[in-house]
């Protein structure tokens, strides 16, 4: 493009990024807008909200949702907000209800968002409020997998483009089997970060062998897991991916193992191999051999906030964000396997977990250095493995040559100023699809 | 029931729980403060469920809700062996969310105490605990704890803490130090 681009924050040749990004108030502000007013938003999940009327309370970006299940068994996405002065209409994280009542004046709004009822309508009002135009503002609501999605924006391209060959990867956890997913949670806590430190982090795998050595020497030594090491992850066949911003990890072998969970025992594992053996012919007509055997999702974001799994980056201003932890578990799996499941998870990520309570100072430091006068000076240094990706022969997506890489943090700041220069949907491109999506499982499962 | 105290007061066996309990609880937070936690764990027994549900913002009249189930996804939801793990992460030298360690206090109070008849005892006590980190991160963590307690070579450990916070968000970086 001929014109002076308003960001350009990352120079992709040297890896080197603009600190300022991570802390200044005006660009969080226009994040809002460019970002998450306009992204395919993960908000919930389908088995939050099971029954018809059940409601779940979320967030997109900062502005309160409710993810309801109307009479019809359809989904809708409403921002929390009285059409009248702005209070919000549902105070509560979850439930089941046909009607909610604005607790200030006692405007009344359809579990489908339509205003039903306003004290005084004739009497008061003459008759005269437009009420069929004052229903709760809706987001156009799309789902992958029982994974609910919401964007803002009425010119964004469908999820499925959206999400792009990014779902081939994915399917291999959210889309396994025939029986779909649960989600537990979340756990709610806020750290003292920007939002994209966490979100680039889970393409971050040099960090692990570093920052989680304790828990993982630990666990090596308590629940029989191997050894972390750096040697191990500079030759390991694992590889990174990137398509639409979407950045995933994966496991490359083909050894017939399940996928390598934390915080859980050897034993567990042994139990896990068995079910991974047992559910081998549906995955794999579901996923086609090559998923069912070969790839399996490790850490990965989805753009913009994401998080490894079913966790959520909730911007709450430049320095803090909202951190949503949920565990996602495959319905139909032994009850015994879903328990050491859910207590790994608990053990491993969360506010609680292990791991995870070591990543935050992290994240939290590296947003601050961009606070101080000298420091934000400073460019981060994300240099890694530049000139080292490509396409793939069997991968879609921009494959690293090596699993230790910093391309997926590289690009997901590139497409981060893909959205922050773009006037409109029509300027954000998106990657073509080119995977063979073999097998039956598609968007909704 | 009543016991004779040595002065000549008589205190019911409720009084005399309640004293035998309080300097348990006492020690217990002393341990924590003074990050003697391998000693600490050892206060509870083998077969131990240390759980803390999450706590949600139900209405009034579901407040069975209001605290998730176990079963559910829970802040901590650990067994012995797990706890000792994280007793043993400190150790390590690269347990960075505590090293260098937060300083903590653990004022324990609000003892109620009931004898069982398979002679466990349980134990609900309320807490407030503060938690300094670094340099200016603090936080005060308030929230009750309601215990199982069980006589082991005559002395009381925890059979099963339930620990819940008075916050639905919670507003600390992590969640590394015991409650």
């Amino acid at each position: 493009m001929g014109t002076t681009l308003k960001y350009a924050v990352i120079d992709p040749t040297t890896g080197k990024i603009d600190r300022r990004i991570f802390s200044d108030q005006a660009i969080y502000d226009d994040e809002m807008e460019k970002i998450f007013g306009r992204a395919w938003l993960m908000i919930g999940h389908e088995s939050l909200v099971p029954a018809v009327d059940d409601y779940f309370h979320t967030y997109m970006g900062e502005d309160p949702v409710i993810l309801t299940r109307d009479g019809q068994g359809q989904l809708h996405a409403l921002l929390n907000m009285c059409r009248h002065r702005g209070n919000r209409v549902v105070r509560c994280d979850d439930g089941n209800a046909k009607r909610f009542m604005c607790a200030y004046h006692g405007w009344t709004y359809r579990n489908d968002g339509t205003l039903e009822h306003v004290p005084g309508e004739t009497e008061a009002y003459y008759d005269a409020l437009d009420r069929p135009n004052l229903g709760l503002i809706e987001a156009r609501v799309d789902t992958y997998a029982g994974i609910v999605f919401a964007t803002w924006a009425k010119d964004a391209p469908s999820l499925e483009a959206y999400l792009g060959d990014a779902r081939w990867y994915l399917d291999t956890v959210f889309n396994r089997v025939d029986g779909g997913m649960q989600a537990l949670g979340p756990m709610k806590w806020l750290e003292p970060a920007n939002w994209k430190a966490m979100v680039d982090n889970c393409s971050d795998n040099y960090h692990v062998p570093t920052s989680h050595l304790s828990s993982a020497s630990v666990q090596s030594r308590f629940l029989g897991r191997p050894r972390l090491s750096h040697e191990d992850q500079f030759n390991s066949p694992n590889k990174h991916a990137f398509v639409n911003g979407h950045s995933v990890t994966f496991r490359d072998a083909d050894d017939d193992q399940p996928r390598y969970m934390h915080g859980v025992s050897d034993e567990v594992m042994r139990l896990f191999k068995e079910y991974h053996e047992a559910k081998m012919p549906e995955v794999e007509r579901r996923l086609g051999a090559l998923r069912a055997r070969r790839v399996q999702l490790g850490n990965h974001s989805i753009f913009p906030n994401g998080i490894l799994g079913f966790r959520l980056a909730l911007p709450r201003g430049p320095l803090r964000t909202e951190f949503w932890h949920f565990v996602l578990l495959e319905r139909d799996a032994p009850e015994e396997l879903k328990r050491a499941l859910r207590i790994g998870s608990q053990a491993n990520n969360g506010a609680a977990g292990m791991f995870e309570q070591d990543d935050v100072d992290n994240w939290r430091q590296v947003t601050e250095a961009s606070t101080s006068r000298f420091a934000r000076q400073l460019p981060q240094d994300l240099s890694m493995g530049v000139g080292h990706a490509g396409s793939h022969p069997d991968y879609p997506g921009l494959v690293s040559e090596r699993y230790i890489s910093e391309n997926n943090q590289r690009l997901f700041y590139q497409r981060w100023e893909q959205f922050m220069n773009a006037e409109s949907w029509a300027d954000i491109p998106l990657d073509p699809m080119r995977a063979r999506f073999e097998g039956t499982a598609g968007m909704r499962g | 029931m009543a016991t004779k105290a040595g002065d000549g007061v008589t205190l019911t066996a409720q009084q005399a729980l309640w004293l035998e309990l309080m300097p348990f609880y006492i020690r217990e937070a002393w341990l924590l403060d003074e990050r003697k936690f391998k000693e600490w764990v050892d206060l509870f027994t083998d077969d131990v469920l240390y759980f803390m549900p999450r706590r949600k913002n139900v209405p009034r009249r579901e407040a069975e809700r209001e605290l998730t189930k176990l079963g559910d996804l829970a802040i901590f939801e650990e067994d012995k062996r797990y706890l000792q793990m994280r007793v043993a992460r400190l150790d390590t030298g690269m347990a960075w969310a505590e090293d260098p360690p937060s300083r903590t206090r653990h004022m324990i109070g609000n003892l109620e105490a009931r004898l069982l008849e398979n002679g466990e005892v349980e134990a609900r006590t309320a807490f407030l605990v503060y938690r300094s980190h670094l340099e200016t991160d603090h936080q005060l963590l308030s929230g009750y704890r309601e215990d199982v307690l069980r006589k082991v070579d005559g002395g009381w450990k925890v059979a099963r803490r339930t620990i819940v916070l008075d916050a639905n968000v919670l507003l600390d970086k992590n969640l590394s130090v015991f409650l």
